[in-house]
């Protein structure tokens, strides 16, 4: 069985983060970089998956610069086979959104004809919540978003969606299939400091868009949306204070939760 | 190509509340749009939705007859592209939700329509729509627009926009056919409700939290039970995980967890750095403290300078 | 980072007298086991704190005459020029920091036994100390009264010489000034005593004398308890306490203000198991509430939160925020508000392990939360500086995220280790702390003494701090829920291996009294339990319960202070004299006591177990077998001792060949895994390691600086030389 776990390293801003001064974005400077968390989940789902098989292949797959190349050297760490990066110059320009970055993932990933891909549902940075879904509606695979239960049924997998307000609905989905996995469906595991040393020794490829058979052109197009503008969140003048009797501050708390709870 | 379709919700024959968000934010762009505004959901059979969708401004109201009453991720996906072949929008409206996240992005990949999700503000400048959603965790604000494209599709954050009244209105309703059998690719194997179990404060969507106001640990048990009544999960501040009184799994805070709930209502908690530091990026924080310099109204959105004990009184029988 | 605005209230400059303190953090008098006879280790430990922000920084209580000898507790001296050389070294230190130094200018009469002078204290009545061991003062006349007047007035002259800022007049704790005040201790019925004027008189003499000769030039502060919590027959904050503020409030540059006296000082160095954040508010905090002084007040209450300091001089509470405890486990609190690293703030527990060295007599302090405290100089260790280890290109596995190996693995990180990795069998880090945090509530009823048991909660600072500082090294990783085998361990790859496994209570009674098991003692039962099974609660507990309690510390008396405050009927023995006998030295006694009597804990003294069965236990005294007792009871808790948690150790050296094989060049256990100790000594146990680890054998401590007399000429070299070859000193 061969599972690919398309990973991100993601930015984190610390405290003292700058934006830069046009507003196009943020001052790298003020970036500390690790893997999401959520691909943290999926990659150990396939892991998971991988040891109850007995066989298979865990390839890691990043769209990301240098950086990125540590969180696919983590992935190889904690037991991926294979790791492969895309990148280049035409990427590099305009920051690619997750419809973009779907896009190059489809092309590297639909040469590797997995059986299976795991997604996190989002990143902690860009929190689109949609690259996952997005690779599999090019690649045409069926998928279920937002796993938190996952059991192999022979060819197919039977999954549980985790809804809203608690709910969790049980499905079942035959291979070749997209899921993008929900943090706390297991455990991750970690890795020890001899892996750490080995994961270097383990194939790790870098690929340009040509190599994918694509063009900045085609990845431009695929994009969904183009960010204008970036600035700090509006402050306000603090909290709005809500006035009145008691009875009203309450009737008044009640009706923001149920609005904001939707 | 004009006009705005938005795509309502229903699970296990309910409506969603957030469908009458998505109405009202797409009322303040349709004069923009092409002045029309159709809505669409995709129902299994269960009457009055269409009635209750047609509110006022809200020009018609399309019923998209699926082949089974569970949500399927691939039914509705092409459901959307048929919707959108057939009305041409200019801008599709959905929610983000778990259902819409689980087939929008494909749609919006395989059409190459415009995209956005989490969204929390929009607009239109140029001809177009331009949507607002947080950056970096919502710790910026980024705008997007979508050039060249002619249908752009959005997924709104709920609770964010101000919900219409429902209808009914004066906007008919209509039947739509699709062929929608043999799309499903997932099969429903049943719903199950989450247990108790292990608390995890991270997940849930609502925290009403409490701190050192509380004064003593008898006091604990009345917020359990508004925690309970409210539908909200209770968490608390530092103090009272040194003292002993609650465990520290529900302890919000620096060296607590860090949550990010829709809602988080803190009652009697002051704010100090390392507290503000676990919640500040919840989507509404509604602070009550008694000090009027709590450092917590600086973060919260909605403030109140009363009584605790009073107003969790009063809420009860807001409440019901 | 920048400063919250809103703390800049506490950065304002403040006048005292002809002296500015450049702020309002002030470390209060506070003892530290230097005294004058290890001037660098007083001079580099009061610095510290003046390098980490402390406007204001004091000796501990000095001693301005022979007659006034602590011995074998240690205080400061200033007799004579040997003193002043010595104290200078301090004032020098603190000045090149920019802070103030202070001098608690003390007299003990009865309560100093002159063990080391053998010299006769002198008193306002002869009455003996009520707490020392038949020290009987000699009853002063007027003639006595001018001599130890002149006394003060001759320490503050040598104080100007040796360059302090600040002198003071001590009287809280009661001491000299205070016992002619307080009618507790004054009985006389000359001018100096009686009425409210003439029992103030020596006090205020005192100050006149003082002020005339050194009052140009130095503030003059006062040290006053406001209320000695006796009631009529002592001080009461609201009759004489703002009395006397008044009426010498023009001799007062600065009132530094206490509560209690010294036979009971745990109710001013409040342990946070009984009192909270800012404590004597409700009795230090009516001075300036009620307009009684035009002066500055300092005042302290284990003030740990930036926001409540702000809020203590923004109501008026006072001017000047008072630290010695929080000074003690950050030096460098003031900066770290400054700079707003608000979240690398050590915040202290309230433990009393500073204070309970100084209460023994003789020991060094130590500070659960620094591990640096007292170590300054004599092994040159600074809290923020760290320097990258000579073999920092190696990767260490810590095994145990406890005190010992969460600190050991912070340590590391901060030395710039190329890889730590902390790695731990529980689904937290935390090790101990996580249960004995849990511990020390009883019945939730407040205590007749002001204070309530409200719990070890305070200790989880322990493990918050630590969580905070790992989580921002990148060269350290943390792994919960992985419990390492052996062969683990030797696949893991790290060139050193820390063992800090901890340890667990003796489930067979084996106990330092008998040093044998106890027959019939089996914790594996369901009706016996070890302390942590007790906190666990995975076990029932019958109504009727027997702990014993073999160990001297805290935790016999807790498992006796919960259950008992559960319901049950508790029988509490202890080999010894009295039980948690370490709790003595920590101020946590008395108001132990006062809840395990209040609860109807039986508690037996000099009484030990030979053999349990099922609903009874066979007990003996210790001083006469034959003395037998049978206490019918449900439930056995065994406190007798602890045992490391050592297999893992054990089997990894047990094939050395092996470990060479795999890389690893070492192999250390540090903490409880060692020998079970304290964790103010766990944790110092794994920083130790950490700042040794590059030196040639780091599991032998390095040798630190010994500040005796050498025999012959000695330069400060000879004594800094015993440090030259440890890899992670400061050059001062």
């Amino acid at each position: 069985m061969k599972i690919v776990v398309p990973v991100k390293q993601v930015a984190a801003l610390d405290d003292e983060c700058e934006l830069l001064g046009d507003g196009s974005g943020v001052d790298p400077d003020g970036l500390e970089w690790e893997l999401n968390e959520w691909d943290t989940f999926s990659l150990e789902a396939a892991l998971a998956l991988r040891e109850a098989a007995g066989e298979g292949e865990v390839v890691a797959i990043t769209v990301g610069d240098e950086e990125a190349e540590e969180g696919l050297l983590s992935a190889l760490a904690k037991g991926a086979d294979r790791g492969l990066r895309i990148w280049d110059d035409e990427l590099a320009g305009a920051a690619p959104d997750a419809l973009a970055v779907a896009r190059v993932l489809a092309a590297a990933v639909g040469r590797e004809s997995p059986d299976l891909v795991l997604c996190g549902v989002q990143s902690s940075d860009a929190v689109n919540s949609a690259t996952g879904v997005a690779l599999a509606g090019h690649l045409g695979l069926a998928h279920v978003a937002v796993v938190k239960g996952l059991e192999r049924d022979g060819s197919a997998l039977t999954v549980e969606r985790e809804l809203e307000g608690g709910l969790v609905e049980r499905l079942r989905v035959a291979l070749p299939a997209l899921l993008t996995i929900q943090t706390g469906i297991n455990e991750p595991r970690y890795a020890t400091l001899r892996a750490i040393k080995q994961a270097r020794q383990k194939p790790l490829e870098l690929q340009t868009l040509a190599d994918l058979g694509l063009d900045g052109a085609q990845v431009a197009s695929a994009s969904g949306s183009r960010r204008r503008r970036l600035a700090p969140p509006d402050r306000g003048g603090g909290a709005e204070m809500l006035d009145g009797s008691i009875a009203e501050v309450a009737a008044r708390i009640a009706s923001l939760v149920k609005e904001r709870l939707g | 190509m004009a006009g705005i379709l938005v795509l309502a919700e229903a699970r296990r024959g309910e409506l969603r509340e957030v469908s009458f968000e998505l109405i009202g934010a797409a009322l303040e762009l349709k004069p923009y749009a092409g002045d029309r505004l159709v809505v669409a959901l995709l129902d299994a059979g269960a009457p009055g939705h269409a009635a209750a969708l047609a509110a006022d401004g809200v020009d018609e109201v399309l019923t998209v007859t699926v082949p089974v009453a569970q949500f399927e991720a691939h039914v509705a996906g092409r459901a959307l592209e048929a919707l959108i072949e057939q009305e041409a929008p200019e801008l599709v409206i959905a929610a983000h939700s778990i259902d819409a996240l689980g087939f929008a992005p494909a749609v919006a990949a395989s059409q190459g329509l415009g995209f956005a999700s989490d969204v929390t503000g929009l607009g239109w400048d140029d001809g177009g729509p331009v949507a607002m959603r947080g950056a970096y965790g919502d710790k910026l604000i980024a705008e997007y627009d979508f050039p060249g494209k002619s249908c752009t599709l959005l997924l709104l954050r709920a609770g964010t926009f101000a919900a219409v009244d429902a209808g009914p209105g004066s906007a008919p309703a209509r039947a739509v056919e699709l062929e929608l059998s043999e799309l499903a690719r997932t099969e429903h194997l049943g719903y199950e409700e989450v247990a108790e179990g292990d608390v995890d404060i991270t997940k849930a969507d609502f925290l009403l939290s409490i701190g050192r106001g509380i004064e003593e640990q008898d006091n604990i048990a009345q917020f359990k039970e508004l925690a309970q009544r409210f539908g909200a999960t209770l968490s608390v501040s530092r103090p009272l995980v040194d003292a002993g009184w609650m465990p520290g799994a529900r302890q919000v805070g620096q060296s607590g967890k860090t949550v990010k709930p829709r809602v988080y209502l803190a009652l009697g908690i002051s704010g100090a750095v390392q507290h503000l530091a676990g919640m500040r990026t919840a989507e509404t924080i509604i602070a009550v403290n008694t000090d009027p310099e709590a450092p917590i109204f600086s973060v919260a959105h909605y403030g109140a300078v009363v009584d605790m004990f009073e107003l969790a009184d009063e809420l009860e029988q807001a409440l019901g | 980072m920048a400063r919250d605005p809103k703390h800049d209230i506490l950065f304002e400059p403040i006048q005292i007298g002809p002296k500015t303190l450049r702020n309002r953090f002030y470390q209060v008098p506070h003892c530290n086991g230097a005294g004058s006879e290890k001037p660098g280790m007083q001079a580099y430990n009061r610095g510290m704190k003046a390098e980490g922000g402390w406007a204001g920084v004091c000796t501990e209580y000095c001693s301005i005459s022979p007659e006034s000898d602590d011995t074998s507790r240690v205080s400061a001296r200033i007799w004579d020029e040997g003193d002043v050389r010595n104290l200078a070294a301090m004032c020098d230190r603190l000045h090149d920091f920019g802070a103030l130094a202070g001098i608690e200018m003390w007299y003990g009469g009865p309560h100093a036994p002159c063990m080391e002078t053998r010299a006769t204290p002198r008193g306002p009545s002869q009455i003996p100390s009520e707490f020392e061991i038949n020290i009987h003062p000699r009853h002063m006349d007027e003639d006595d009264i001018v001599e130890v007047q002149q006394m003060y007035v001759d320490a503050a002259l040598r104080a100007q010489e040796a360059g302090f800022d600040i002198v003071y007049v001590y009287g809280a704790h009661s001491y000299l000034p205070l016992q002619f005040l307080s009618p507790f201790y004054n009985k006389r019925t000359d001018r100096y005593g009686g009425s409210f004027e003439n029992r103030a008189r020596f006090w205020k003499e005192c100050l006149e004398k003082v002020r005339e000769a050194v009052g140009d030039d130095c503030a003059i502060a006062s040290r006053f308890a406001v209320d000695t919590l006796y009631g009529s027959s002592g001080i009461q904050v609201g009759e004489d306490g703002v009395r006397f503020v008044e009426y010498v409030d023009e001799l007062v540059d600065l009132w530094d203000l206490t509560v209690g006296d010294i036979a009971e000082w745990g109710q001013n160095a409040g342990p946070s198991r009984f009192f909270e954040e800012n404590h004597e508010k409700p009795f230090t905090g009516q001075i300036k509430a009620g307009d009684h002084t035009n002066k500055p007040v300092v005042g302290v209450g284990r003030i740990t939160n930036p926001d409540t300091m702000v809020a203590i001089i923004k109501s008026g509470q006072f001017d000047i925020i008072g630290a010695a405890r929080p000074s003690i486990s950050d030096p460098f609190l003031p900066n770290k508000i400054s700079e707003g690293r608000l979240d690398d703030v050590r915040e202290c527990i309230g433990c009393n392990q500073c204070i309970s060295r100084w209460e023994i007599g003789g020991p060094p302090l130590v500070c659960t939360q620094n591990a640096t405290a007292g170590e300054e100089y004599r092994r040159g260790w600074h809290p923020e500086k760290f320097h990258p280890a000579a073999n920092r290109d190696r990767g260490v596995l810590v095994i145990g995220a406890g005190p010992a190996g969460m600190e050991c693995a912070m340590v590391l990180g901060k030395r710039e280790m190329a890889a730590v990795h902390l790695v731990e069998a529980g689904k937290e880090i935390g090790g101990c702390v996580n249960w004995i945090s849990l511990l020390g509530h009883s019945d939730g009823k407040e205590n007749l003494a002001r204070g309530t048991a409200r719990g070890l909660g305070e200790w989880t600072r322990i493990v918050n701090y630590r969580q905070i500082q790992l989580d921002k090294l990148t060269n350290v990783e943390v792994h919960t829920g992985s419990k390492l085998s052996a062969q683990d361990v030797l696949d893991y790859g790290a060139e050193i291996v820390i063992v800090a496994t901890g340890c667990h209570f003796a489930t067979d009674g084996l106990n330092p009294a008998t040093h044998a098991p106890i027959e019939g003692a089996d914790a594996s039962l369901d009706w016996q339990l070890t302390p942590d099974e007790v906190v666990a609660g995975t076990k029932t507990i019958g109504n009727r319960v027997l702990v014993l309690e073999n160990e001297g510390y805290f935790m016999g008396a807790s498992v006796a202070q919960k259950l008992a405050g559960a319901g049950h009927e508790v029988h509490l023995l202890t080999q010894m004299g009295d039980i948690a006998g370490y709790m003595e030295y920590t101020l946590e006694a008395p108001m132990l006591h006062r809840d395990l009597h209040r609860l109807g804990v039986n508690i037996r003294p000099y009484t030990m177990l030979e053999k349990i069965e099922p609903g009874a236990c066979h007990a003996y005294n210790v001083w006469h077998e034959a003395h037998k007792e049978v206490f019918e009871v449900d439930t056995v808790v065994l406190c007798t001792q602890r045992q490391s948690n050592d297999e893992l150790y054990r089997e990894l050296k047990s094939d050395k060949r092996r470990l060479q094989a795999e890389g690893i060049e070492n192999v250390f256990l540090i903490g409880d895994a060692s020998a079970p100790r304290m964790i103010v000594d766990s944790i110092f146990d794994g920083h130790r390691l950490a700042r040794e680890i590059d030196s040639p054998n780091p599991a032998m401590p390095l040798p630190f600086i010994r500040e005796r007399r050498l025999w012959g000429e000695a330069s400060n070299d000879d004594y800094r030389s015993q440090l030259l070859n440890t890899p992670d000193v400061v050059v001062a």
